[in-house]
C-alpha cells in the first residue's frame, strides 16, 4: 500500500499553502483533490483584497499560481475523491474512490461550498436556470434578466461580474447588504443592478425546461413580489465540505464546521484540519492561507515526534 | 474505443479547466470549442443536455456512439475515455 508522510485532502489556497511549506521540509507530501484546484477561490471572478497583488488578480490565475509554487517544491496533487479515513497504529489510513494509501499525518482542508436556499423549484430547475459558479454559467445569459440571491461579498461581486452578460440583474437580499464598503460603492455605480433589501427568495419557478420567475416576499409589508428572469444565481453563505468525515471521531460544531485545538488538532491523532471547513474560520483566501502555514508547521512539529516513536 | 473528445469550455469556468487537466494527466488529446472565442456555437452544448453549463464533454467512440457529460464528473468522465 503506497504510504506518505502527509496526505492533505483538498487543494485549495489553505491546502497548497501547506504543501508550499511541508515540501519545503521534504515532507513527502501528497494532496487529494476531487472538485478544482484552488477551490471556491478559483471560481471566483476577482480576488482584490489578497496582498501582493495591487491590481487584484482573477481566482483562476491565483489558484494557477497557488498550484505552480506547491509542485516547484515537490508536492503532488491527485484528482480523486477521498470517502473516509481512519486511524490504524500510528498511522492514518486514507480511503479513496481508487483505494487506499497511508499517512503519518493527515491534513483536513476541504473548504467550503455554496449552501443551497432549499425553495421549490431550486433542484427542478438546477442547471437550466439555478446556478451556483457565476464564472461557469454566467455566459449562457448575454442579453438576458437574472435575479442573484444574497448580500454579502461573493453574492455582490458574482453580481458584478454576471453585469457583463446580463441586460438587468434584481439582487434580493433578505436582510442588509454585508459586502466590503468597496464593492457596496461599484454596486452603487451599476445601473444594471437593482437591489431589493428584505426581500427573501421563496420559490424559482419554469416553463419545465427552463426557470421563467423568481418568487420572493417583501418582509416589510409580507407582500409577495414576482421577478420575470431567465434564470438565478444563489450565494447566501458556506457549508463545511466534511461529510465524509461523520461517520469518524472527528468532532463537530452545531454547523458543521470541525473543531480543532488551537493546534489545529483534530480529536484523532495525527489528524489535522484548517481552512474554511474549520469551526471558527473566517472565510477569506488570505486567513486560510495562514492556517494552512501554521497547520504545516504544527504538523513538522508533529512528524518530528512521530518519527523517534515509529 | 474513443474516436474523438470535444470540451465546450468558457474562459473563466475552473471545472472546464480542470476537465483539460484531467485529460492532459492521461495524455488524453482533446477539441476545444470556447464559447466566449465562440459565442455563436453556445446553443450546441445547451442541445446536447438541455442545460446551461459549462464544461460539457462529447465523447465519440469508434462506433460513432456519443457520450455526453456534464461538468467535472470524474465517475464519468473515467469510464468514458477508458
Amino acid at each position: 500500500m503506497k504510504q506518505n508522510d502527509l496526505i492533505i485532502v483538498g487543494a485549495g489556497p489553505t491546502a497548497l499553502t501547506a504543501a508550499i511549506y511541508t515540501t519545503r521540509e521534504d515532507i513527502d507530501t501528497v494532496l487529494i483533490e476531487k472538485g478544482a484546484i484552488g477551490g471556491l477561490i478559483a471560481t471566483t471572478d476577482w480576488v482584490d483584497n489578497y496582498p501582493g497583488f495591487a491590481e487584484g488578480i482573477s481566482g483562476l490565475d491565483m489558484a494557477d499560481r497557488f498550484q505552480k509554487q506547491a509542485e516547484r517544491f515537490g508536492a503532488v496533487i491527485e484528482l480523486d475523491e477521498v470517502l473516509s479515513i481512519k486511524p490504524i497504529d500510528k498511522l492514518i489510513a486514507v480511503s479513496t474512490t481508487t483505494g487506499e494509501r497511508l499517512a503519518k499525518a493527515v491534513l483536513i482542508a476541504t473548504g467550503s461550498d455554496y449552501k443551497k436556499l432549499g425553495i421549490p423549484g431550486e433542484d427542478t430547475y438546477y442547471a437550466r436556470g439555478v446556478h451556483y459558479c457565476a464564472t461557469c454559467d454566467g455566459a449562457f445569459y448575454r442579453g438576458k434578466r437574472l435575479v442573484v440571491t444574497g448580500g454579502g461579498n461573493s453574492a455582490v461581486q458574482e453580481a458584478l461580474f454576471l453585469t457583463k452578460f446580463a441586460t438587468h440583474i434584481d439582487l434580493l437580499v433578505r436582510s442588509t447588504l454585508k459586502a466590503s464598503d468597496v464593492l457596496l460603492h461599484d454596486l452603487e455605480k451599476n445601473e444594471k443592478i437593482t437591489v431589493h433589501l428584505g426581500v427573501t427568495t421563496d420559490e424559482i419557478i419554469g416553463d419545465g425546461s427552463r426557470v421563467t420567475e423568481v418568487i420572493g416576499t417583501d418582509i416589510r409589508t409580507n407582500k409577495k413580489i414576482e421577478f420575470v428572469t431567465d434564470g438565478v444565481f444563489i450565494f447566501i453563505g458556506l457549508k463545511p465540505t466534511a461529510e465524509f468525515l461523520r461517520s469518524t471521531a472527528i468532532e463537530f460544531d452545531s454547523i458543521g464546521f470541525i473543531k480543532t485545538d488551537e493546534n489545529l488538532r483534530t480529536a484523532i491523532k495525527g489528524v489535522f484540519a484548517a481552512g474554511d471547513v474549520r469551526s471558527g474560520a473566517t472565510m477569506q483566501v488570505a486567513s486560510a492561507c495562514g492556517e494552512g502555514a501554521t497547520a504545516a508547521l504544527r504538523i513538522r512539529e508533529y512528524l518530528e515526534g512521530h518519527s523517534q516513536k515509529v | 474505443m474513443v474516436k474523438d473528445i470535444t470540451i465546450y469550455t468558457t474562459n473563466t469556468c475552473v471545472y472546464c479547466v480542470m476537465v483539460k487537466k484531467w485529460l492532459g494527466s492521461k495524455n488524453i488529446s482533446y477539441n476545444e470549442v470556447n464559447l466566449d472565442v465562440n459565442p455563436e456555437r453556445a446553443q450546441e452544448p445547451v442541445d446536447l443536455t438541455g442545460q446551461l453549463a459549462v464544461p460539457v464533454t462529447v465523447v465519440t467512440k469508434d462506433d460513432d456512439s456519443k457520450e455526453v457529460i456534464v461538468g467535472y464528473n470524474l465517475a464519468k468522465l473515467a469510464p468514458a475515455v477508458a
